[in-house]
């Protein structure tokens, strides 16, 4: 059943982004440098790119030594690549979590980005209220929803392993716990590769 | 044309004649067979119970051999035959299919490999696994030169007899033997006599004394056996029995306790169907030579039997005797119907295919197994983490009543007394899961054909290289004798000198094949023949508490764990070889430089487990923050006034 959900999950979002890079051949525009992101130092922007970079290739580690024994061989994971898979899922963790703490700020959501969320917050308030804040333009609506599903997701996808490595469930939590993470897993992977596709395509701009 | 009449005539006659006598013949096979069929069909009185959950009484009459009714004054006073008595009631040919008695029939599946009888021999330097049955790794009796009658002489006193003791013997020179000594029939009373007077340790005595007719009877408690059947000549008649030209031989005989014939000349026998667990103490003990404590006091016994189970609550068996052996996937292969629900699993997680549950039989706790990834169920049997001893850095040596004649009298207690049974070995089973077991390695001589080792006759070794071996001194303590490569080497050319040995000669021993090559110098290489026979252990559990990762992942998956880096000693009669050890790796279907790298990753495993906490404490803070902002700009948003 995971086999073939993950497989139509993977069609279904390749085949969107295929569709959608036809449809909308040219990215969002990509914002100009402000002044405070001028006054920071490259080597924060060096390592902001670096730790993404990091995170990128350990997703790729993690994406196929946990999707190809299940796709491929048909089986769990086990062996090298279960070892592979736990040497990079802490990787991949903490740049997370390094990289939440650096785009959490420039992916903030303005309310005012999202028409259907004015016309709500009109109809709820009758105000025409506007974000105090500067309204970020570095990242796009699609890539900012990607990101805070990551972060959403990511918690549990951490947490239904960490919880078997504590010790304390049972064969049966543990068995609801790791189909609880391929599924979450599953998602994740394709969220993030949306991200990365929306993000690429604003970095071609 | 005359001619041809009577040709056609006779030819007549010829057809007639045929006819008549395929007839007669197949009229006099219906009715030989009758009484056969009958039994195969109808049900005996005890075949089947009326649901009374009550124990049966057994007051019965005692029959011969032959069926007559023994009373005390009988002269000679002959044994019961269990195949009479007991057969009266119980049909004896299905029992005689079940588990324990089935080895020599070819068509009884083998079922998973299991304790095989060991022959071993200290002056030949000789450990060979047998069995009647073909386990991959056994040689059968007849290919050491066995006979039925010799392999029960050898190895009845720890079965319930039948099996080969049941066997006609194949040559001429036993059939008298056969007469004089009788068969070994089924010792129905072995398990099913609840008699604390009952002694099985006396079957092996009488069994040595070739005593197979008086043997069943002699254990009982009812009867004592005296004399010998071995001594006795050919010609001996123990239904009419003529004096004995030597005055000091005491032919075979059984005397009766007065009292046990009531008035009808009945006797009362304490039978239970549920078998007492010590009366299959006797053929199933082990001993571990963990340390200098082995006494019974300092050890426990399995968790089972603690919470008051008995043996037989799980290993069942209906009039067929098809006892359940217990393993996982006992019920592909037997005909046992609560194979399935009978394993670990069946009671302690419940039979999945079935309608009903069933887990938790006996009161068995459903087990949670925290902190045991799943994946070490579809690689371990149960056995793996909960029987056997716990495993140390060296296996020990492992004595067993079959292989050792445990419980039976002037037995050897020294803890190095042949056969080296080695365990725990975790080893690869067939089924692909880890489990562990007990270990022989196999030491004979042997010749080489064709690739394969066919081992030499006993007998014959024992003739051809008595002389060969002679200086070898025999040890007190049942140990190998201390051979040397001079001892092989001389062996292997006097077998080679022998017409009788075709092929190369060879011995076999501490997991190498020894030979000599074309310069007559000793050669030593790997062989088949020469890979060490395991079976499994399956007692005794250790509660759970006990069990291997009960303490930690470490138990097993630390980079000194005996589990996977323990080592197996490597058994030989030849002195040099006995350094030797083999790693428990080399027995699994592993990669070892996996298994390394995986232990040696749980030295960080409570790092790994420290950053992704820290990680997910990082990535809530963020989420939590930007949550309260866009609560706050909502608050905001609702707080504002138009």
């Amino acid at each position: 059943m995971f086999k073939i959900i993950t497989i139509v999950g993977f069609a279904v979002t390749l085949a969107g982004i295929v569709l959608h890079r036809l449809i909308s051949p040219s990215g969002p525009r990509k914002a100009k440098k402000t002044q405070s992101d001028k006054g920071k130092s490259s080597l924060l922007l060096v390592l902001r790119r670096l730790v993404y970079l990091l995170a990128l290739l350990s997703f790729v580690v993690l994406v196929i030594t946990g999707f190809y024994p299940l796709l491929v061989l048909g089986e769990h994971i086990s062996g090298y690549l279960v070892m592979l898979h736990a040497t990079f899922a802490p990787v991949f963790a903490v740049c997370l979590a390094v990289l939440a703490l650096m785009w959490a700020d420039k992916c903030r959501i303005d309310y005012n980005e999202y028409p259907v969320m004015r016309r709500i917050v009109r109809l709820l308030t009758g105000t025409k209220a506007a974000d105090e804040e500067a309204p970020c333009k570095n990242s796009g609506p699609g890539q900012k929803i990607a990101f805070w599903l990551i972060i959403l997701l990511a918690l549990p996808l951490i947490l239904s392993i960490v919880v078997i490595l504590l010790g304390y469930s049972g064969t049966h939590q543990q068995e609801w716990f790791l189909a609880a993470h391929r599924y979450i897993a599953l998602v994740f992977s394709l969220i993030a590769i949306i991200h990365t596709y929306l993000l690429t395509r604003m970095q071609a701009r | 044309m005359f001619a041809c009449r009577h040709q056609y005539i006779w030819k007549r006659i010829d057809n007639k004649v045929s006819k008549g006598l395929v007839i007669t013949g197949v009229l006099s096979l219906m009715v030989l067979a009758l009484p056969v069929a009958a039994e195969a069909e109808g049900k005996k009185l005890g075949d089947e119970s009326d649901g009374s959950r009550a124990h049966s009484i057994h007051v019965i009459p005692l029959l011969t051999e032959e069926g007559d009714r023994i009373a005390p004054d009988d002269d000679p006073l002959l044994p019961f035959s269990m195949r009479q008595t007991c057969g009266e009631c119980h049909s004896y040919q299905i029992i005689g299919n079940g588990w324990h008695f089935n080895a020599p029939d070819a068509n009884a599946a083998p079922g998973r490999p299991g304790q095989p009888s060991i022959f071993s021999d200290a002056r030949t330097g000789t450990q060979i696994p047998l069995s009647y049955r073909p386990w991959p790794g056994t040689y059968k009796p007849e290919q050491l030169g066995l006979t039925p009658r010799q392999f029960t002489r050898r190895f009845g006193s720890h079965t319930p007899g039948g099996g080969a003791g049941e066997l006609d013997t194949p040559l001429d020179d036993e059939i008298m033997r056969e007469m004089v000594s009788g068969k070994l029939e089924i010792n129905c009373l072995s398990c099913h006599n609840a008699d604390p007077a009952h002694n099985q340790g006396d079957f092996a005595g009488q069994i040595a004394r070739e005593n197979f007719r008086w043997a069943g009877a002699a254990t009982t408690g009812i009867a004592t056996a005296s004399g010998s059947a071995r001594d006795m000549p050919d010609t001996y008649d123990p239904v009419m029995p003529d004096p004995l030209d030597d005055p000091k031989l005491v032919p075979p005989a059984i005397s009766y306790k007065q009292g046990i014939f009531d008035s009808k000349k009945w006797v009362f026998f304490d039978i239970k169907r549920e078998v007492p667990s010590h009366r299959c103490y006797f053929c199933h003990s082990n001993l571990y030579i963990e340390n200098e404590h082995t006494e019974k006091w300092s050890t426990d016994e399995d968790i089972h039997m603690t919470a008051g189970l008995s043996c037989v609550d799980c290993h069942r068996n209906g009039i067929d005797h098809n006892t359940v052996r217990g393993y996982e996937g006992e019920a592909s292969v037997s005909k046992n119907h609560i194979a399935a629900e009978s394993s670990c699993e069946g009671c302690h997680l419940g039979e999945k295919s079935s309608a009903e549950p069933v887990a938790g039989r006996f009161g068995a706790p459903v087990p949670q197994h925290p902190g045991i990834p799943p994946a070490h169920f579809e690689r371990l049997t149960c056995t793996a983490c909960h029987s056997g001893p716990w495993p140390g850095e060296e296996t020990v040596l492992t004595k067993t009543s079959r292989a050792h004649r445990l419980g039976t009298i002037g037995v050897n207690k020294s803890h190095e007394a042949l056969p080296h049974v080695i365990s725990p070995v975790f080893a690869t089973q067939g089924d692909g899961k880890i489990a562990p077991h007990k270990l022989l390695w196999p030491a004979f001589w042997g010749s080489l054909k064709d690739g394969q080792v066919e081992p030499v006759a006993f007998d014959a070794v024992g003739k051809i290289l008595g002389e060969t071996l002679a200086d070898l001194k025999r040890l007190r303590s049942g140990d190998w004798p201390a051979f040397t490569a001079e001892h092989i080497t001389g062996g292997l050319k006097t077998l080679a000198s022998d017409k009788s040995i075709e092929g190369t000669p060879v011995y076999i021993s501490g997991g190498k094949l020894h030979k000599l090559d074309d310069s007559g110098a000793l050669s030593v290489e790997d062989h088949a023949a020469a890979e060490p026979y395991l079976w499994p252990i399956a007692h005794d559990v250790r509660p759970a508490a006990q069990a291997l990762g009960i303490r930690y992942c470490t138990d097993c998956h630390a980079t000194d764990a005996p589990f996977f880096f323990g080592n197996v000693a490597v058994d030989s009669p030849v002195v040099s070889e006995r350094q030797d050890v083999k790693k428990m790796y080399d027995f699994q279907d592993i990669d070892v430089t996996y298994a390394k790298a995986f232990a040696f990753s749980f030295v960080f495993r409570p790092w790994m487990k420290a950053v992704a906490l820290c990680s997910c404490a990082v990535l809530a803070a963020v989420l939590l923050l930007y949550v309260l902002k866009a609560l706050a700009f909502v608050a905001k948003l609702l707080g504002e006034e138009d």
